[in-house]
């Protein structure tokens, strides 16, 4: 590591690299380059290319190359959101699309032109690293990161820490599967951590340094598991040794044989509990504990790498500004409600912007959005962005007294929905509109939910609501978790969708479970308005719909689902 | 290659597409043996054809820089040649959710393969 930079040259949430980080991107893109080269000259076969390009993010899917840029725990800067809608523009087809692990995909790249756009990604700090691929991905975190009321710790240093360890790591670059961690630093799980190959939730020790309960074995696709915890008293000092040691238990027994069965999840199932931890802590005990030692003074010279915000606001002037507003126009109250989140800092708050308009795609934003969202983060958020796990975009820091004029721009541009967290929040993978893999459309069907409900004063009747759509049963639109879910299906070359019904993450998580056969895609969406219909008819007064579906179980609903009109 | 999209009935005729390595294009096998960017100029094979075909065109992939060839079985229709299934329906004809963002987004003329 070299000399922690000024805080002048450090940028608000963001790890800042050095000489050797960059020098090391360059490096990696002029050997992709020389890779490209050989491919087209025919030096290099298709299989033997198609690994090294997936290393690179580099997928083919359905109508051509789709490259998946990492987003590391979901933090950007406005330079580098400006460098995406650059990409967007002049090597797509001027759109980006937000992924549920707080990524980005493009789905119109040509082969010929992905040395340079990684070229342009690596002069603002950016790779598509370990975005595919059966490696540690982009370690996930909290989108409220080093701004939320309840956090009690940032979570951003340990995942950049985890970032670094993970990245090229030689032992880990061809496991069983890919393999995915999340970490949160606040009481409330805002990352879905127990739906994680590992999930981490900090917390502050009495030392004064972070302790981490570890949850090992969970995931969605085609066998959705709860994690396990496997210890809740994981010191700091042992982060990276205890993690090597899950790895390498995993890289030692996981099945190669079957994809299907290739997950850690299914090792822990197979192992049993006690049977996994026993073989952790064999290798934790077994290894060279000094070399994988995090002392205090690397976790604080990775702290000091990230620059913080200086808060100027008079706290209470903003809020008495805000306040004013509020009562002035319930509209824009409507919207503070459902889209702002409160920050440890008074007169501050995060502000999430939806990505989902009313009958939009998920996670689908133009580059004239993205040039806009750069210039708003460095207008009223310190030049930081966060890409959230549910597809929408946030400002971490925002002066309450800068929401309204925030909001008016907002509204011109097609971001100022007022519906995070409620039903038209959708969740949706590109589906088979692009996706190789997946057996049916997940966005035309988001699209006419979106529509369906999409008056923002019957949402708010509804209330907090988690819809989640996947194309297929790997499950990238996180229908499992949904406290409804849809998932495509195949039927007989035509699609068809199932409905799941009381899935949850978050510190209660549930599995949502399929309430019947599958149905077309219209069917489908009238089934919901009917399960919806009962639920507003049944609930109790200040339930969830959730709370409805776990005290009901999922009986009425079902009969309302496939009650013939 | 996922098996799904080789499928094919007993009777029946069958087009033969790729994706062209260059852009990731997909592209449908005329008469005269080129790649095509638009189904319309793909030739028809019967079904119990289809298997040299796809050794035939398989055996010059890197010659003809394409990847991934298969078949797709097809219905006659006015327009000409129509995929059975959702799937092969969207990649012929395009995403149905950005309108547009068909194969036409770029000109098919002047870029046929070999």
């Amino acid at each position: 590591m070299t000399q922690t930079p000024q805080p002048s040259s450090r940028q608000v949430g963001r790890y800042a690299y050095d000489s050797v980080d960059r020098t090391f991107l360059k490096q990696r893109v002029d050997q992709f380059r020389d890779q490209v080269r050989r491919r087209l000259a025919g030096e290099l076969s298709e299989d033997e290319f198609k690994p090294l390009r997936l290393m690179n993010g580099l997928y083919l899917q359905l109508h051509a190359y789709m490259l998946r840029v990492a987003i590391p725990y979901g933090i950007l800067s406005a330079s580098q959101m400006r460098t995406l809608a650059h990409i967007a523009r002049k090597y797509d087809r001027d759109y980006g699309h937000f992924t549920t692990r707080q990524n980005i995909q493009f789905n119109w790249i040509k082969l010929e032109d992905t040395p340079e756009i990684l070229d342009i990604l690596a002069d603002t700090e950016m790779h598509a690293i370990q975005t595919s691929g059966n490696c540690i991905r982009n370690v996930t975190s909290d989108q409220f990161a080093g701004a939320a009321q309840d956090e009690v710790l940032d979570p951003r240093v340990h995942a950049e820490i985890l970032r670094q360890w993970s990245t090229l790591h030689p032992e880990f670059t061809f496991l069983p599967r890919k393999f995915k961690i999340a970490i949160s630093g606040s009481m409330q799980d805002r990352v879905a951590a127990r739906f994680h190959d590992i999930g981490l939730l900090a917390r502050m020790g009495d030392n004064g340094r972070a302790v981490f309960e570890v949850y090992v074995g969970g995931g969605l696709g085609r066998t959705p598991v709860i994690g396990t915890l496997l210890t809740s008293e994981l010191p700091e000092e042992d982060l990276i040794a205890y993690l090597e040691a899950v790895l390498r238990v995993y890289n030692e027994y996981g099945r190669r044989d079957n994809m299907y069965k290739a997950r850690i999840k299914i090792l822990v199932q197979a192992l049993g509990a006690e049977g996994f931890r026993e073989k952790v802590d064999a290798e934790f005990a077994a290894m060279d504990r000094a070399r994988y030692h995090l002392p205090p003074e690397i976790v604080e010279a990775i702290r000091a790498r990230f620059g913080a915000p200086v808060f100027d606001a008079d706290a209470a002037q903003a809020e008495q500004a805000l306040a004013l507003r509020l009562k002035a126009d319930p509209e824009f109250a409507a919207w503070v409600r459902t889209n702002t989140h409160p920050h440890k800092q008074k007169g501050y708050c995060s502000l999430t912007i939806s990505c989902k308009p009313a009958g939009g795609i998920p996670g689908d934003v133009t580059s004239a959005q993205m040039d806009l969202l750069a210039d708003l983060a460095d207008r009223y958020s310190f030049g930081e962005l966060r890409i959230t796990h549910l597809q929408n975009v946030v400002l971490g820091h925002v002066r309450q007294d800068h929401l309204f004029e925030l909001w008016q721009i907002l509204q011109l541009n097609g971001l100022g929905t007022p519906n995070i967290g409620l039903i038209t929040d959708i969740i949706a993978c590109p589906g088979l509109d692009y996706c190789s893999l997946a057996n049916a459309r997940s966005i035309p069907i988001a699209q006419k939910l979106s529509a369906r409900f999409a008056d923002a004063g019957l949402q708010r009747e509804i209330g907090s609501l988690r819809l989640n759509i996947s194309g297929c049963i790997n499950a990238c639109g996180h229908h499992h978790a949904g406290h409804i879910g849809i998932l495509g299906v195949d039927k007989r070359g035509e699609e068809a969708f199932q409905i799941t019904l009381g899935g949850s993450s978050g510190d209660l998580p549930s599995i949502g479970q399929i309430i019947g056969s599958a149905m077309s895609e219209d069917e489908t969406v009238d089934a919901i308005v009917r399960i919806i219909d009962t639920y507003l008819a049944q609930r109790a007064p200040g339930e969830h719909f959730i709370e409805t579906c776990r005290r009901l179980g999922t009986a009425p609903f079902k009969d309302a689902a496939y009650a013939v009109a | 290659m996922d098996r799904r999209n080789n499928r094919r009935d007993a009777e029946g005729s069958s087009v033969v597409t790729a994706n062209r390595l260059l852009d990731g294009r997909i592209v449908w096998l005329d008469p005269a043996g080129k790649w095509q960017l638009s189904i319309a100029q793909a030739q028809t094979f019967s079904n119990d054809g289809m298997e040299a075909v796809l050794a035939r065109q398989t055996a010059k992939a890197a010659e003809d820089e394409v990847v991934g060839i298969y078949g797709v079985q097809v219905e006659p229709s006015s327009s000409g040649p129509e995929p059975i299934t959702t799937r092969e329906r969207i990649r012929a004809f395009g995403p149905s959710v950005h309108a547009a963002f068909t194969p036409a987004w770029q000109p098919l003329s002047g870029s046929a393969g070999v």
